[in-house]
């Protein structure tokens, strides 16, 4: 690890920090509106809403009780280490100590502001968190040491580069052909380099001895987590938007807190389904997200025109790395020996995963087709939306095969393409709603 | 039958004050066809971002209706649609046994039972004015198109819409006809007018394909070619998505756009299919404008007996 001077605000470096303050000030006041005002809209939609919602509201606050506790640990001199991306080894930052946070941005406005950086054709996720960099809106941004950058599509890839006019930046390559025989040999050599680096940064060694227990907690999450998406699969007891909630908090959340509040939630909608207390009722279309990530608070666009919708849907399950892809695959230890560990580390992380930047050897991303169709059956899913934000290639392009399996299994999909911007609504909603309506159809409501 | 055009205000050919855009309101009565009080009356309103459409149905059969350009106020304008297909027919609100709303401004048709998308509506009207042979509909409308797959019955299958770029919808074809201060109702047979059929102008973006046609009718180019030019990019952009979609025959063409020729052939020459014949809608054939506010007055017949029977 280089001790690099970083050289502050490159970016923006006609910008004085008075405007930069001014327009941080703006920006974060309207987003904190927005927050409260979607968690006011869920309590409104669902007057039944699970009581165990309370906690993620909290969390959901990204200026609040987290960003304070995050500052907090970082005065008590823990490292606090940002990701862009779910293939961030969170064990390894755990057991050196650290704090991991994902920095990926939700925020529509600072994609605008990102637009004075990079052409307006480049992802909207890029973007947004370029824009919330350059006026230092968000806390784990801003709090994070080290940033570990997954070089998975080129957007994410030259976004570390920008940012790393700020932090220090870790690349982190992943391959990828995900069965070459070189693929798990070169993804392992770039964990130990994150292992090391992670030593260097926080002066603690990682031992079998600190990351065991680690394991086991993330396995716990692991747990939790899965036992959320298994009560989604009868009649809906959650909506989609607070389960997608309550998995995107995981990104930034303690851990040990996240468990225990996830799984009293998972108790009350055990409950729930004893007493037969559905969230909607039962004959509403079930509808899968599939795509680019969708990310906390503003793009929060398409749940809610799917489950406000005239006629409503409800998302039982999705296939995005901000919500069900984050915890779905727990780490797999055969021995607890050292070496073990981090083979079952790289493995849990690669091949596992069923992002669009893999390819296999026989030209395709079976994994996530596999996992679609086995998702839709398993939830009794009606309908699928395949989302995509503007500029997100690999997501956008994989469609034509998705569909194609899809199709094949008799599964309606549409395909829904927005951007980070607040003025299509009334378009998407047209969308939106005659695609369920199609849904409807066939169960003969309309 | 009878009919009537709005012949208040600008809107026989608008060339006095430059209004070459406006299209004629009108309504019509079915007049073969008599409703009594013992019959179900049910509409659809279907509220577009150019045009408002109001459709009367008596037991389910087409029995009159009013087109009308959207004002700025959308609940007024259900209101006056509704009022203009009234007209000569002696009904009015109260006889209404259920209403559905449709188009962009669905949610504003204050009267009515259920609003639904205009997608399920002009699969359903163009299954009613063409019959079950209809697979694929194109339903172009003043700020959208929407290439539709419907089954036997109406039912949609599969549907894709453009992104929220006027480019080949009416509002485009508004702003060429002002450019070129030509009735709008005129501009599809004139775009026809062409010895040859000139290259499609390379911009489909509105605002740079009006910038393009200043500079080709500057290079001398006769306003028919430049409309031709034009029109044809438009019916590329439409095959296109007609294509992405999966054509099935058989073709119709629904919405404003379905009344220019131009359009029209052109999209048949790009697909290489032909449309479903157009019904002479000036007669007494039903005028595939109103095939969205078809639809929702027969969901409107449908969603009424629903409520009787259970």
């Amino acid at each position: 690890m280089k001790d690099k001077k970083v050289e502050p605000k490159k970016i923006m470096s006609e910008t004085t920090q008075k405007e930069i303050d001014e327009l941080k000030n703006i920006i974060k006041a309207a987003s904190e509106q927005v927050i409260a005002q979607t968690i006011e809209r869920l309590k409104k939609a669902y007057p039944n809403r699970p009581k165990e919602m309370e906690y993620f509201d909290e969390i959901a606050n990204l200026f609040g009780k987290r960003a304070k506790e995050l500052g907090q640990a970082k005065a008590e001199g823990k490292k606090i280490v940002g990701y862009n991306c779910i293939f961030a080894p969170i064990e390894l930052i755990l057991a050196a100590g650290a704090i991991p946070v994902r920095i990926n941005s939700g925020w529509y406005d600072t994609s605008k502001l990102g637009d004075r950086v990079v052409p307006v054709e480049v992802c909207s996720i890029v973007r947004s968190t370029i824009g919330a960099k350059m006026i230092e809106l968000s806390p784990f941004i801003e709090q994070s040491d080290v940033l570990i950058n997954v070089l998975t599509c080129d957007g994410m890839t030259k976004l570390g580069e920008i940012l790393g006019d700020y932090k220090e930046v870790w690349g982190l390559s992943n391959p990828r052909i995900k069965d070459s025989a070189q693929a798990l040999k070169f993804w392992s050599e770039e964990i130990k380099q994150i292992k090391a680096n992670l030593e260097k940064l926080t002066g603690n060694k990682i031992t079998a001895k600190t990351l065991k227990p680690i394991i086991l907690k993330t396995q716990k999450a692991s747990r939790a987590f899965r036992r959320l998406q298994s009560l989604r699969k009868g009649n809906a007891v959650i909506s989609g938007r607070d389960a997608m909630l309550v998995n995107q908090t995981y990104m930034w959340d303690d851990i040990d807190r996240w468990i225990e509040k996830t799984d009293a939630l998972c108790d009350e909608l055990e409950r729930r389904v004893q007493n037969k207390e559905w969230i909607c009722p039962p004959d509403t279309p079930r509808i899968m997200v599939t795509g680019t990530p969708m990310f906390w608070p503003d793009n929060w666009k398409l749940p809610r025109l799917v489950e406000e919708g005239n006629p409503p849907g409800i998302l039982v399950a999705d296939e995005l790395c901000s919500s069900e892809r984050i915890l779905y695959d727990p780490v797999g230890i055969d021995e607890w020996t050292m070496d073990d560990m981090l083979n079952a580390i790289g493995e849990r992380y690669l091949l596992a995963c069923t992002c669009p930047c893999f390819t296999s050897k026989d030209g395709g991303n079976k994994d996530r087709i596999n996992w679609l169709l086995t998702k839709a059956k398993d939830n009794h899913v009606q309908g699928v939306i395949y989302y995509i934000t503007k500029g997100c290639m690999l997501y956008e392009m994989e469609y034509t095969r998705v569909k194609r399996a899809l199709d094949k299994a008799n599964i309606p999909v549409y395909y829904l393409d927005t951007d980070y911007t607040r003025e299509d609504a009334g378009q998407l909603k047209t969308r939106v709603e005659a695609f369920i309506e199609m849904l409807n159809a066939q169960i003969d409501i309309i | 039958m009878s009919e009537q055009q709005n012949n208040s205000g600008n809107s026989s050919g608008g060339c006095v004050d430059g209004g070459f855009w406006r299209w004629q309101e009108y309504h019509r009565v079915l007049s073969d066809k008599l409703w009594s009080s013992s019959d179900v009356i049910t509409a659809g309103i279907d509220v577009g971002s150019v045009g408002s459409k109001a459709v009367i149905l008596v037991n389910g059969e087409v029995y009159s209706w009013g087109v009308i350009r959207t004002g700025s106020n959308s609940p007024e304008s259900a209101i006056k649609a509704l009022d203009w297909a009234f007209r000569g027919t002696g009904l009015k609100q109260s006889d209404l046994k259920y209403v559905v709303g449709t188009g962009y401004g669905r949610v504003n048709v204050s009267f009515a039972n259920k609003a639904l998308t205009e997608i399920a509506c002009h699969a359903k009207g163009a299954n009613y004015i063409w019959g079950p042979q209809v697979h694929t509909v194109l339903d172009v409308g003043g700020q959208d198109i929407k290439a539709i797959r419907c089954d036997d019955t109406g039912r949609v299958t599969s549907f894709l819409m453009n992104d929220k770029c006027a480019a080949g919808t009416g509002r485009g074809m508004e702003v060429f006809a002002d450019l070129l201060k030509i009735s709008i109702e005129d501009i599809g047979e004139m775009s026809l007018n062409v010895s040859e059929e000139p290259p499609p102008v390379s911009c489909t973006c509105v605002a740079f394909a009006k910038t393009e046609a200043v500079g080709l009718l500057r290079k001398g180019w006769s306003k028919e070619k430049v409309l031709a030019a034009y029109t044809k990019a438009m019916a590329v952009r439409m095959s296109n998505l007609i294509k992405r979609v999966g054509l099935e025959p058989a073709l119709v063409i629904t919405g404003g756009q379905s009344k220019n020729v131009g359009i029209v052939s052109r999209v048949e020459t790009v697909l290489g299919v032909k449309c479903l014949p157009m019904p002479n809608w000036r007669k007494d054939g039903i005028d595939p404008t109103i095939a969205g506010a078809l639809g929702a007055g027969l969901y409107a017949k449908t969603l009424y007996d629903k409520t009787k029977n259970t």
